[in-house]
C-alpha cells in the first residue's frame, strides 16, 4: 500500500508516514527549515549570490587573466579607466592634448610641425616598446586597464581583486578566532558558573569600557604594521560580544526542561553541552558571525586608511580607498571603483546576515 | 536610589585604572622613544632630556610619578610640542571634538528614531523597504569613503560647501555640515534598524494587544505604550555609541582638517610623544566611561522593573 | 432576532496565511449572546475559541489574519464593517476584553493609574482627577485592598491575582455591556481562580454585563455559565444551555470532555478516561468532520462532508452525522 503513488503526491511523499487524515507527516530539521525560509527571502539571496562570486574571484585571482597587482609601469600612472582603448592610445591622446594646448598658448593656430613629429616619433614608441614581467617580454602599451591605474602604474582592477583576498580573509579569520574564543569562554562561563564565570565577565565588562580602538591604534602604531598584529588585535577585542551572547544562551538553557531530560536519562555534561546545548546557541553564533565579518572587513579597513594596516605592495580595500582619497579631485576613479567594490561587499553581507536571522528566528520574521 | 548611583560611579574607577596602567605600560614597553627621530643628539644632552623628563627612572617610579600627577589633574607636559603642556592642547582641542561628536549623536537619535518609527507602523510598504535599504547602505559604507565622496561632490565639483574648516574657529555654519553629515549617517542607519526592530517586537506584545483591546488610537499607542519599552534596546545602544563615535571623529577630523583631539592623537602615536598619548586617551576614556555611567543610570530610570536597592 | 440578544456571530470564518498553509483557524462559528447572559466556550488548545473572538473586537494581526466571512452584529450593527473609529468607540467601552496573562497584558511600564484612567478619561471624558476617583472606586469593587496608595503601583508589583483584578476593574471601569474574558483563570494559581470567577460572576450580575468566558476547562463553566458552546479544529461543534448539554451531551466530543473530568465518586482504580488521537494540524484541513479520526461513532460520510448544524430542540444545537436529518447517502456505521 505505501508504495502506490497516490494521486498529487510524489513517491517519496506517499511513503512517509500518514496522519489521521491520510495526509503525510513530513518532518522537518532545524537547518533544513531554516534554508527554506532563507530560499524565500530575494535580498538575502542575491547577497549570498554575490558574496559567493566575490570569494570565487577572490580565490581564483591568481589564475585570472589581470595584470599583476604590484607590477609597476610608472609610464602608465593615473590612466583613466577605459574598456576599448589601450594604454599605448590613452597616453598618446594625453600627449596629444598637451602639445594642443601648448600649441595653443604659444599662438599657433595648428600644431607646428616639430609637435606632430614629435608625436609620430611617440606612436612609434607605444606600438613597439616592450617590458619584461617574470621574464616575458610583453608589449606594454597594449595593455588595457579596464579600471584605470593608480601613482605608480599598477592596475586598479587588479589590485582591487587582490585587495578583496586580504581583506576577506582578514574578515573571514578574524571572525573565526572571536568566535573560537568567545564560544569556549563563553560555554564555560555560562554552563560551569561560579568563580570562573564571576572572573569572566569582570574581565569582558573592564575590556568593554576600554576604547580598544584606540589602543588598537596605539598597539598598531607602536609594534609595527605587519598583518599578524593586525589579526592579533581585532582578535582580541571582538571575541568580548560572542562570549556575552553564547554565556547568555548557555543560562538560560541550562535549566531547561529538556536538558534537565537528558540528565534523567544519563547524558554526561560533556554530551549535554555538545549535542544538546551547543547546536542550541550556534544560530545566534551564525547570525553575529554574518553580521561581524563585515565590522571586521570596516575595522581593518579604518586601519589601512590610517596608515596602520596593511602595507605596500600589498593592497586591501582600505589602503585602496585611502590612496583614493589623496588624489579624489583629479583622479577620481581612484577612489570610486575601491569604494564601489568593498561597498556591495558589504552590503551583500549585511543582507544576508539579516536573511540568516528571518530564516533561524522566524519569530523575528519581519524584524530586521 | 543615591546609593546605586554611588556604587555604579565607584565602580568606574577600577576600569579607568586599568586603562591608564595598561597605556602607560604599552608605550614606555614600546620600542624607540620620543627622540628617537630625531637626528642623533649628543649624549649629554640626550641624558639631560632623560633626566628633566624622568625617563631613566625605573618603570615603576615613572609610573608611580605619573599616577600622582594625574590625581592633581596634571596630565604632564608634551615630549614633542615645547611650547604647552598636554592640558593645554587637550583642553583647546576636546569642545571642538565634543561639539562634532555631540552634534551627530543628537542628529542620529532623532533621525533615527523617527524613520523607525514610521518604518515599522507601514511596515512592508515602499516606505518601509527604502528607508531600511538607505540605512543598510548607511552601515555598510566605512566613514572615510562617505567623507571624501561627500566632499567631492558638494565641494569640489558643485563647490556648494568648503573643503575644511570649522564652525568653531571662525568658519561659517557651512563648514559643519558636511563633518556633521558624514559623522550622523551610519549612527542613523543603526539607530533606524534598531529601533524599527524594537519596535516591531513591541508592537506584537501582549499589553499592546490590551491597548488595542481597550480602543486607544494608534498614535496613543505608540507614544505613550510601545516607546517607553521599545527605546530601551536604543538607550542600551547609546553607550557604545559614543565609543564609536568618539573613534569615528578621528577619521572625520581627519578628512575635513576639524581642529579636535583626533587629530593630536594620531599624530601623537605616530611622534611617541607619551605624554600626549595617554593625556589623550585618558580623556577619551573619562568622557567614555561618564557617558557610560549617564546611559546607565538613564537605563534604571526609565525600566521600572529594575529596583534600585 | 430576539429583542434581547445584544451580539450575534453567524458563520464567521477567520483564516491565517502562513509559510505552510492556510490555516482555517475558525472556520463557520454561530453563536448569540443577549442581555446579562453568560456564554461559555469550550474546546482544547488550538480550536479557535480565542481567535474566534478577538474577531469579535477585530483585533486579528492583519497580516497573516483575514475575517474572510460570516457576520458579527452587535445591536444590529455590522461590526465587520465598521471603520476603525467606530470600532475604537466600542472597544472598551461597550465591549471589553481581558487576557489570559495579566503580568504580560499589562504594561509593564506604566502604572496603574494610567492604565485604568486610560480608557475612563478616553471614551467617558472625565478629567484627571475625577478618572483617578473613579478608577480608585473600581479597584475597590474588585477587592484590591488599600485602592488609594496600590493604585500608584506598577504591575510586576502587584501578585497575580490582584493583577487579574486589576485588568477586570480596568475593563469593566466604563460599565460595558460584554466583557470578553479569555481564559482568565489560566495563568492563575488555583486557590486564587476561584476568586476571580467569583468577582466575575458577582460584578456581571450587579453591573448586568454579558459575559463571554473562554476556557479549557469544563469545571469553570459549569458554575457560570448560563449556555455553552463546544468549539472543534475551528468549528462549533454542540451548543446548549449549561444544564442540558452536561445532562444530555450529544455530540461525540462533547461526550468525550465530560467524561474526561475525574469524579471523586469513582473508585480511585479505575483508569482515567481520555478521548484517543490528538488534535488536527488546521493546515489544509480537508472538507470532512474533523473529529472523524477520534470518534467512536464515525461514519463514511463523516470522512466527507462537513455536517451542517441541526437544532435538536430550539436551544440545543449539534453538528454531528449522527443526528443530521438528511444522512444523505447513509452509509454503514464504521
Amino acid at each position: 500500500m505505501a508504495d502506490t503513488a497516490i494521486k498529487g503526491k510524489s513517491v517519496k511523499e506517499t511513503q512517509l508516514p500518514l496522519d489521521q487524515f491520510g495526509e503525510p507527516i513530513k518532518g522537518v530539521s532545524l537547518w533544513l527549515d531554516a534554508w527554506r525560509r532563507l530560499k524565500k527571502n530575494r535580498m538575502a539571496l542575491i547577497g549570498l549570490s554575490i558574496v559567493i562570486l566575490y570569494s570565487i574571484i577572490a580565490l581564483l585571482a591568481p589564475v585570472l587573466p589581470i595584470h599583476s597587482y604590484k607590477h609597476q609601469v610608472l609610464d602608465h600612472q593615473y590612466l583613466p579607466p577605459s574598456f576599448t582603448k589601450t594604454a599605448g592610445q590613452l597616453l598618446y591622446e594625453r600627449q596629444e592634448a598637451l602639445f594642443q594646448q601648448a600649441a595653443k598658448d604659444a599662438g599657433f593656430e595648428a600644431m607646428p610641425a616639430e609637435y606632430v613629429q614629435a608625436l609620430e616619433i611617440f606612436r612609434e614608441q607605444l606600438a613597439t616598446e616592450t617590458q619584461e614581467f617574470d621574464g616575458v617580454a610583453v608589449k606594454v602599451h597594449e595593455r588595457r586597464y579596464y579600471l584605470g591605474t593608480d601613482g605608480l602604474g599598477r592596475d586598479l582592477l587588479s589590485r582591487i581583486i587582490y585587495g578583496s583576498q586580504v581583506s576577506i580573509a582578514i574578515g573571514l579569520i578574524g571572525t573565526l578566532t572571536a568566535v573560537m574564543i568567545g564560544l569556549i569562554i563563553g560555554s564555560l562561563a555560562g554552563y560551569i558558573g561560579g568563580t570562573f564565570d564571576y572572573i569572566a565577565m569582570r574581565v569582558v565588562d573592564v575590556m568593554y569600557g576600554l576604547p580598544y580602538m584606540l589602543l588598537v591604534i596605539i598597539f598598531m602604531a607602536i609594534f609595527g604594521r605587519n598583518i599578524i598584529n593586525l589579526f592579533v588585535c581585532l582578535a582580541l577585542v571582538s571575541w568580548l560580544t560572542v562570549s556575552r551572547v553564547v554565556r547568555g544562551q548557555m543560562i538560560s538553557l541550562k535549566n531547561s526542561e529538556f536538558v534537565q531530560a537528558a540528565r534523567v536519562v544519563g547524558a554526561s555534561p560533556g554530551r549535554i553541552i555538545f549535542r544538546h546545548l551547543v547546536p542550541n546557541t550556534l544560530g545566534v553564533v551564525v547570525i553575529f558571525a554574518t553580521l561581524q565579518i563585515p565590522n571586521f572587513i570596516l575595522l581593518e579597513s579604518f586601519l589601512s586608511y590610517l596608515g596602520l594596516g596593511v602595507q605596500a605592495p600589498m593592497a586591501s580595500w582600505g589602503s585602496l580607498v585611502r590612496d583614493g582619497v589623496d588624489a579624489v579631485s583629479i583622479y577620481p576613479w581612484m577612489l570610486f571603483f575601491p569604494a564601489l567594490a568593498m561597498t556591495i561587499f558589504l552590503f551583500s553581507m549585511n543582507f544576508l546576515g539579516d536573511g540568516l536571522r528571518d530564516a533561524l528566528d522566524p519569530q523575528s520574521k519581519n524584524v530586521l | 536610589m543615591t546609593k546605586y548611583v554611588i556604587r555604579r560611579f565607584l565602580g568606574l574607577l577600577p576600569t579607568l585604572f586599568i586603562i591608564i596602567t595598561i597605556s602607560f605600560f604599552i608605550i614606555r614597553v614600546a620600542p624607540g622613544g620620543p627622540f628617537s627621530r630625531e637626528k642623533a643628539l649628543p649624549k649629554q644632552i640626550l641624558e639631560n632630556i632623560e633626566k628633566k623628563y624622568h625617563l631613566d627612572e625605573p618603570l615603576i617610579v615613572q609610573y608611580g610619578r605619573y599616577l600622582l600627577d594625574i590625581l592633581r589633574g596634571d596630565l604632564g607636559p608634551s615630549f614633542r610640542y615645547k611650547d604647552h603642556d598636554v592640558n593645554y592642547y587637550i583642553l583647546n582641542a576636546l569642545p571642538d571634538s565634543m561639539v562634532l561628536g555631540l552634534m551627530s549623536l543628537c542628529l542620529a537619535l532623532l533621525l533615527g528614531i523617527s524613520t523607525g518609527i514610521v518604518s515599522a507602523t507601514r511596515q512592508n510598504s515602499v516606505l518601509d523597504y527604502s528607508s531600511m535599504a538607505v540605512a543598510v547602505i548607511g552601515i555598510s559604507i566605512p566613514l572615510f569613503v562617505v567623507g571624501p565622496v561627500l566632499m567631492y561632490i558638494f565641494a569640489i565639483r558643485l563647490d556648494l560647501l568648503p573643503t575644511s574648516g570649522w564652525i568653531m574657529a571662525d568658519g561659517s555654519w557651512k563648514t559643519a555640515i558636511m563633518p556633521v553629515a558624514t559623522l550622523t549617517l551610519p549612527y542613523f542607519a543603526y539607530l533606524a534598524r534598531l529601533s524599527r526592530a524594537s519596535i516591531l517586537e513591541t508592537l506584537r506584545s501582549d499589553y499592546v494587544r490590551t491597548a488595542r483591546a481597550k480602543g486607544l488610537s494608534p498614535s496613543v499607542i505608540m507614544f505613550k505604550h510601545i516607546l517607553k519599552g521599545a527605546l530601551l534596546p536604543v538607550v542600551s545602544y547609546l553607550g557604545p555609541a559614543f565609543a564609536n563615535i568618539v573613534t569615528g571623529s578621528i577619521v572625520v577630523e581627519t578628512i575635513f582638517r576639524v581642529p579636535g583631539l583626533g587629530i593630536f592623537f594620531i599624530q601623537s602615536a605616530i611622534n611617541r610623544d607619551y605624554t600626549l598619548i595617554m593625556g589623550t586617551v585618558i580623556v577619551y576614556s573619562v568622557i567614555l566611561l561618564i557617558m557610560n555611567f549617564i546611559v546607565d543610570i538613564a537605563y534604571g530610570f526609565m525600566d521600572p522593573r529594575i529596583s534600585y536597592t | 432576532m430576539n429583542n434581547d440578544v445584544i451580539l450575534k456571530v453567524q458563520d464567521l470564518k477567520t483564516y491565517f496565511n502562513t509559510d505552510d498553509g492556510i490555516v482555517k483557524a475558525v472556520d463557520g462559528v454561530s453563536f448569540t449572546l443577549a442581555k446579562g447572559e453568560t456564554l461559555g466556550i469550550v474546546g482544547e488548545s488550538g480550536c479557535g475559541k480565542s481567535v474566534a473572538n478577538l474577531s469579535i473586537l477585530r483585533l486579528i494581526p492583519s497580516p497573516p489574519g483575514r475575517i474572510v466571512g460570516g457576520e458579527i452584529l452587535f445591536h444590529d450593527r455590522r461590526v465587520l464593517k465598521m471603520s476603525e473609529r467606530e470600532l475604537r468607540a466600542l472597544r472598551g467601552n461597550q465591549i471589553s476584553m481581558i487576557f489570559q496573562d495579566p503580568m504580560t497584558s499589562l504594561n509593564p511600564f506604566l502604572r496603574i493609574s494610567t492604565q485604568v484612567t486610560e480608557t475612563l478619561r478616553l471614551h467617558q471624558g472625565l478629567d484627571r482627577m475625577q478618572a483617578l476617583d473613579k478608577a480608585i472606586d473600581t479597584l475597590r469593587m474588585v477587592g484590591i485592598p488599600n485602592p488609594e496608595k496600590r493604585i500608584e503601583d506598577y504591575p510586576h508589583q502587584f501578585s497575580g491575582g490582584m493583577r487579574q483584578r486589576a485588568m477586570i476593574a480596568m475593563a469593566l471601569s466604563c460599565n460595558p455591556e460584554i466583557l470578553i474574558a479569555d481564559e482568565p483563570t489560566t495563568a492563575l494559581d488555583v486557590t486564587i481562580q476561584a476568586q476571580i470567577l467569583e468577582i466575575i460572576k458577582e460584578l456581571s450580575v450587579r453591573l448586568d454585563t454579558a459575559v463571554i468566558l473562554i476556557t479549557h476547562d469544563l469545571g469553570v463553566v459549569s458554575g457560570m455559565c448560563d449556555k455553552i458552546c463546544v468549539m472543534y479544529a475551528g468549528r462549533m461543534v454542540e451548543r446548549a444551555p449549561t444544564d442540558d448539554l452536561f445532562a444530555a451531551p450529544k455530540h461525540p466530543y462533547t461526550q468525550g470532555l465530560i467524561h474526561s473530568v475525574p469524579r471523586l465518586d469513582r473508585s480511585s482504580r479505575e483508569r482515567l478516561y481520555s478521548i484517543s488521537g490528538a488534535p488536527p494540524s488546521l493546515i489544509d484541513m480537508p472538507d470532512c468532520c474533523p473529529f472523524h479520526p477520534r470518534c467512536e461513532h464515525a461514519m463514511d460520510i463523516c470522512r466527507k462532508k462537513y455536517p451542517d448544524e441541526t437544532a435538536l430542540t430550539d436551544k440545543h444545537r449539534v453538528s454531528c452525522w449522527l443526528f443530521a436529518e438528511s444522512a444523505a447517502g447513509g452509509g454503514s456505521r464504521g
